[in-house]
């Protein structure tokens, strides 16, 4: 740090330089090591409040049992209501209850991680907050995101919430049986997705059916185990 | 909501540092906001005056300067601004996250996901 004294010697200019996300970035790469060490591969699910993102979680749970050991951290505000449904198909759950705050941090998902027998893992789900603005802030330290968004949050989801997709790998377009009734338009939904983000993977599904769950592994190209 | 606890953050740092530097009062505050955050400037801004009250800081010019989201593509080359389509009349603001010159999707964001305290100013008995 530099401290530059004024001629009149009573100011002090002080660079301090301090990044204020540092901390988080820091601790997910901390996380990120601990996953790698286990050689567990760890999958962020960001999504808005009802997009279908434990429905989701609870499908790729039911069509991977037996083939990876799986766990899930459920994030929330308070209750353990996803996590007893993602419970019930065969993985296990930590609850992570943020409290009041509108994200996961990487803090809180080290808090988890240490709940987890990590040897025992293949697979791990994080599913964050419903909120797509604040959880794009604070990294986990998982090996790729996922974005659900669904036909009954309408048709512009996408368009406003352009830079959730900034560093997510696959977009899943879910409640796909609702379009016709909400008058959305899932292609021009896949198109908004791709042209925001060309490289984006992009899964129509019906999380309730399991529509879709096939193709959305398939995007995910999971680690062979 | 989460620009609260980054201005929590801000009035903190500056506070600590002013007390380790025995200052009587903090003149300003130099904050860098990047526009590929998910922070909005106006809200923070809100917040660290909130939280500077009844401070040695409640006086401070805190100063916000945006920084611009830049990319780097690692096929052709390319350094400069993110593309961004704009259109005023639905307040749309549509990034491309790719090449506007290649198309590559093969890019680096290298200015604009920063969140930090530059410089501050203090004043000493």
């Amino acid at each position: 740090m530099k401290t530059v004294k004024p001629a009149e010697g009573e100011t002090f200019d002080i660079e301090l330089e301090e990044d204020l996300l540092r901390q988080n970035q820091e601790l997910a790469r901390k996380n990120h090591e601990l996953l790698e060490k286990y050689n567990v591969h760890a999958v962020d699910i960001l999504g808005s409040i009802g997009s279908g993102k434990t429905t989701i979680v609870q499908q790729l749970v039911k069509n991977l049992n037996g083939i990876y050991r799986m766990a899930a951290v459920a994030g929330d505000l308070t209750t353990t209501i996803d996590a007893n449904r993602i419970q019930k198909k065969g993985a296990s759950v930590i609850q992570a209850n943020t409290g009041k705050e509108c994200h996961l941090d990487a803090n809180l998902v080290k808090k988890a991680l240490a709940e987890l027998d990590l040897e025992k893992l293949d697979l791990l789900f994080i599913e964050n907050v419903g909120n797509l603005i604040c959880p794009g802030e604070f990294p986990l330290g998982a090996h790729q995101r996922i974005v659900v968004v669904s036909t009954t949050e309408g048709p512009y989801m996408i368009v406003k919430h352009p830079y959730i997709l900034m560093d997510a790998s696959i977009i899943v377009i879910n409640k796909i049986d609702l379009a016709e009734a909400m008058d959305v338009d899932l292609n021009q939904l896949k198109k908004d997705a791709l042209n925001i983000k060309p490289e984006l993977k992009v899964v129509f599904t019906n999380g309730r059916t399991g529509e879709g769950i096939k193709e959305l592994i398939e995007a995910l190209n999971l680690p062979r185990r | 909501m989460h620009e609260a606890s980054i201005a929590q953050s801000i009035v903190q740092t500056v506070l600590r540092e002013a007390e380790k530097q025995n200052a009587v009062r903090v003149e300003s505050v130099e904050i860098e906001i990047g526009d590929l955050t998910f922070l909005g400037i106006d809200q923070v801004a809100f917040w660290v005056e909130t939280g500077f009250a009844e401070t040695i800081a409640e006086k401070a010019k805190v100063v916000f300067k945006q920084i611009k989201g830049i990319i780097r593509c690692t096929e052709c080359g390319y350094e400069g601004n993110i593309k961004i389509e704009e259109d005023p009349a639905y307040h749309l603001n549509l990034p491309t996250f790719a090449c506007p010159k290649c198309g590559s999707t093969h890019i680096e964001i290298t200015q604009g996901r920063e969140a930090l305290i530059r410089r501050i100013k203090i004043l000493k008995n």
